[in-house]
Parts: structure tokens; sequence; C-alpha cells
């Protein structure tokens, strides 16, 4: 068999999850990510009436697609794909228009406020670089968050997803993500329609 | 569905493209709407709307002249604008409005220098003064005014005005694209969301010709008086505005009826839009106002024929795109993609002067040009004393 080019991925066991945002943490130290604004953060919901109730919770992450739509929408070419499949921005070349947050469905892009550039999860593609797993993962109290090449057979990702379940984000528009969840609740995956004005004022 | 479902935590996500934005479509809109007028007589060849055509081309250039600004001043980084000619993605929408942002509005001024080009040749030999020597000046040197000359300028006008009217399609039109490409947001992923732009396009940019012919003919004019063949021309261009409002409100209606029955967020927004917080805005502001009140004044045969009543519809007509476009784009990124709640959006008060800055230059700009400019003909007076 010829091996196949390698593909960055995350595996998101949410089985091992228990919401205490460690990963936000590191991403921001690492990242240096100003106050407000998240590469990474844990969404939580609680399902259910009492004594029936549960808590579920759901990092999120860019997810790296495979047919993003951010990198469709920059008009300056400034969002680019590696060769291993991460989705990266060129600071030195974004004009912040911001079409491109318009354009993912996942929220997962932000203005950096001291940069004054669109900016997301990189994977810690600097750490990838150099052998190291992204912060988020080294600090997964649970081991919950999971990352590796997909199209090696023998990494934990591809057999996480092989062996397991899996489900990605909003899979029906077509972005083909590469972060792939165990056990993740529906009600928690996309958004809430059914109350939308409660938060307003 | 389940329904016992709280949300504990989770990031907010501002609304991103603001008030700035939806200004820049208005403005678009508006070129784009006086530009098609303005072809109406040289294009078309539709002789009753010859008079308005340079107004029409005046309007089309200055206004685009300026909606662009709107766009630079909401980025990031201004200063690396220009890097949006080479560095080009031919899957981005905004690539291509790139370039037509800039060949629409060279076309028009081209365009309407042969609109233009017999008058500035004729004051340029028989206005003293300064309008003379702006005159000479605009003239390029270009004094032939024989018959051959005449009507090679109406041939190279209606060339460059048969490439200007799709031209001014696809500035409009792809402005639509902008918002249609976004399949995350569900307001705005539809094929209507293109012609809808263009159809209030023309709602706007026809209310607002009407508007400035009115002031200009009235108050800058060698006549300085709405005659009455001017009065029966702006009351059939209320006419047009009439049926441009009917064509915009049955793709409006199409629209939602398709949005309630779309799926989860397409119906939310219909229901926010038609029933929710946004009802004001909608059936209030962009509906009511800005297409049901004027489709009555042009409809009604009393305030059909009155200037008064066609002004206060006109005026109308502009508020109501106003709110178009603040609800597209601002209420379809309100639409929650990760929460539970509507996304907040706050004006940022420095893109607010923006806009009053932008629209100032405005005013002065279209002041100047039909102030100055022979739009309704030279003087009759030879002697101007006004320097």
């Amino acid at each position: 068999m010829t091996e196949k080019k390698r593909r960055w991925a995350m595996v998101i066991d949410l089985r091992k999850c228990v919401g205490c945002n460690a990963c936000t943490v590191s991403c921001k130290i690492e990242n240096n990510v100003p106050e407000g604004v998240y590469r990474t953060w844990v969404k939580e919901i609680e399902k259910g009436d009492y004594p029936q109730v549960t808590r579920f919770r759901l990092p999120r992450l860019c997810n790296h697609c495979d047919n993003a739509p951010c990198l469709a929408a920059c008009p300056v070419q400034a969002t680019y794909r590696t060769e291993d499949g991460a989705i990266l921005i060129d600071y030195d070349h974004c004009i912040g228009c911001k079409y491109c947050m318009a354009a993912c469905p996942y929220d997962a892009r932000f203005i950096n406020p001291v940069r004054k550039t669109a900016e997301k999860c990189t994977f810690c593609y600097h750490r990838v670089e150099e052998g190291l797993l992204p912060a988020c993962v080294t600090t997964c109290v649970g081991g919950a968050r999971v990352f590796g090449n997909i199209n090696d057979p023998e990494s934990l990702v591809a057999k996480l997803v092989a062996n397991n379940p899996v489900q990605v984000l909003k899979p029906e528009m077509n972005t083909q993500p590469y972060v792939f969840y165990i056990g993740a609740d529906q009600n928690i995956m996309g958004a809430r329609y059914d109350n939308l004005e409660k938060g307003e004022q | 569905m389940v329904s016992n479902v709280t949300y504990l935590a989770n990031v907010v996500h501002p609304v991103q493209l603001g008030i700035l934005i939806s200004i820049y479509f208005f403005y678009t809109g508006l070129s784009a709407g006086s530009f098609v007028l303005s072809s109406l007589g040289t294009v078309f060849g539709i002789q009753k709307y010859k008079p308005i055509a340079k107004a029409g081309v005046i309007m089309a250039v200055a206004l685009l002249a300026i909606a662009p600004l709107h766009l630079i001043g909401d980025l990031e980084q201004p200063q690396r604008f220009y890097t949006l000619f080479f560095r080009l993605n031919p899957h981005s929408a905004i690539s291509y409005g790139t370039f037509l942002l800039t060949l629409y509005p060279l076309n028009s001024l081209i365009y309407g220098w042969f609109l233009f080009r017999r008058d500035f040749a004729t004051g340029a030999q028989e206005l003293t003064g300064f309008r003379r020597v702006l005159y000479k000046f605009l003239s390029f040197g270009k004094m032939d005014l024989s018959k051959a000359a005449l009507a090679k300028d109406a041939k190279i006008a209606k060339f460059l005005g048969t490439l200007g009217v799709p031209l001014a399609l696809m500035v409009h039109g792809y402005t639509g694209f902008i918002l249609a490409d976004i399949q995350a947001r569900a307001l705005w992923h539809t094929g209507l969301m293109p012609l809808i732009f263009l159809m209030s396009a023309m709602v706007s940019g026809t209310g607002l010709l009407i508007l400035v012919l009115m002031f200009s003919q009235r108050f800058l004019s060698p006549e300085r008086t709405i005659t009455p063949e001017r009065k029966s021309l702006l009351l059939d261009i209320a006419q047009l505005m009439m049926w441009f409002i009917v064509v915009d409100a049955t793709l409006m209606v199409i629209d939602f009826i398709m949005l309630y029955f779309d799926n989860v967020a397409g119906h939310a927004a219909a229901k926010l839009f038609l029933y929710g917080s946004h009802r004001t805005m909608f059936l209030g502001v962009e509906v009511g106002l800005g297409l049901l009140i004027p489709f009555i004044i042009t409809l009604l045969p009393k305030t059909r024929k009155s200037l008064g009543w066609i002004g206060f519809a006109s005026v109308l007509t502009l508020i109501g795109v106003i709110a178009m476009r603040i609800n597209f784009v601002i209420g379809g990124q309100q639409i929650p993609l990760s929460a539970d709640t509507l996304n907040p959006y706050t004006a940022d008060p420095k893109h607010l002067i923006m806009i009053g800055i932008f629209a100032l230059l405005e005013i002065t700009i279209l002041y100047l040009a039909f102030r100055f400019l022979p739009v309704y003909g030279l003087p009759k007076e030879k002697v101007q004393t006004e320097l």
C-alpha cells in the first residue's frame, strides 16, 4: 500500500472531558491570545429536568476543514492550507475584512484586538512542526483530546475514528471537518433556535 | 426536539460586518440604479429619458467614488487594501468586486464624458469666466462640434453605456453574491439574494434620482425651475419606481416564504423578521415605510401626480432600502451559529463618524457637480458673474 499524505486531525472523546477548561487556558498562554477572544473554548449545556439531568461539554476549535469556507472567502489569500491539512492565516497579509468570520459556520475565527487581523486555532502548528503536540492536547486532564496523522493507520486518531461512532459539527455544510467527536450530544453541536431572544436586554 | 436544554457556558461571537458594510451596499445600489436609469435614454433609446442621462451618470460616478471608502474604513488593516488587486482568490466574491468596483466607475466616467463633451466644447467657446476655463479643461481640447463628431460621441456613449449596464448589474449583483455565497448564514444563502439586491438598488436609485432631479432642477439648473416637461418626466420616473417596488416586493415575499419553510436556522430567521424583535425594522420600516407607502403614493391618481408626494415617497424608499441593507447584513449575522441567543451587535462610534463624513463628502461632490457641470445644458446668459 502506498503511504498516504500526512493529514493532521483531532479526536475529542467527550466521555473523558470533565469541562475543566485547562485547554482553554493553555491555548491562551501558548498562543498569547488576548482577553475576550478564544481559539478554543468549552461549550457546556445542561439537559433534562431534575433529577434526570446531565451536563454535556463540547470543546470547540477550528475544524481545519478539507473544504474550508474561510479559505474560499479570503480575498487576499491570507488564509491558506499547509501540506498536512492545517488551515493557517498569514498575519502579514490579512487585511481584516472579516469575510472569513462571516463564512465560518463554526464561529472559529475572531479579530485579534492587538494584532488587528483574523485569528483562529492553528493546531499549534509551531509546536507540531517541532514534533510536539498542540498545547490543548498536552494539557488535557482527562486525555480527551487526541491529535495525530489520521492517514497513518497506526496513529491513535486513526484508530479512534475507525473504532468508534464519531461525529463532526454541521456535516450538512459540506466543510469536511477534521475535528472528530466521540459521544457528542446533538443539542450542543450547533446553535439552539427555540428561544433566540431571551438573552436580549 | 429536546426542549429542556440550558446553555451554561459558551463564547459570545458578536456581529462582525456591521453598519459600514450595510451603508456600502446602500451606496453601490444607488449608483447601479442611477446608471441603469441613465442608460434608458442613451442605450435603450427611449427618447423621453434622454434628459436624465447626464444626471444619472453623475450620480452613478459620485456614489461609486465614495462607496468603497466604507469598505476600506471597515478593514482592520486599511493600509493593506491595495493588496486586493494582486493577491487574488478566484473563489472569493470580494476579489471580483475589487475589479468591478474599479472598472465600473471608470467606464461610467468615460461614458459620462462623452455625454458632456458637446456642452464642454460649446461652453469653452461661448461662456466667459470660471466656467469657460473649467469647461475648456474638461473638454481636454476636443472642441470639434461638427455633426459627424457629435454623432461619433453619441455612438461611443452608447457603446460605453451598453458596456456599463452589465457592469452596473454585476457590481450590484456581486454584492448580493458576497452574502449569498456564505452557506453558513441562513438568511443570506439564497439564489434570490443578488436579484433582491438588484431590485432594491433600482428602487433606491430611482428614489434618489427623483430627489436629486427635483432639487437640482429647482435650484441649480439654468432655468431654476421645474418646467412642466420636467415635472411630467419626474412623474413618469415615479411610475417606473412603482414597478421596481412591485418586483422588489415580489422577490422579498418569495424569499421569506422559502425562508419560512427552510431548515431550522432559516425558519428561525424568518420568525425573527416576521414576528420577532426585528419585525419593526423589517415589516415596519423596510416593508411598510420603504415599499408599501411609496407604492400607494405612486399608485393613487391624486398623489402620483403631485411632486410633493412623489418626493416624500422617494425619501421613504431610501429609508426603506437603508433598513433593508441593515436588516440583511447585520440581521443575517445575528442568527447564531453556535449559541442559543442572537449574536449581539453594537455600532462602533468610529464607524458612525466615518459614515457621517462620507455622507457629507458625497453631498458636497453631488452639489458641486450639479452646480458647475452642464447637467441641464449651458447657462442661458453668456456672461457669468459668479466665480
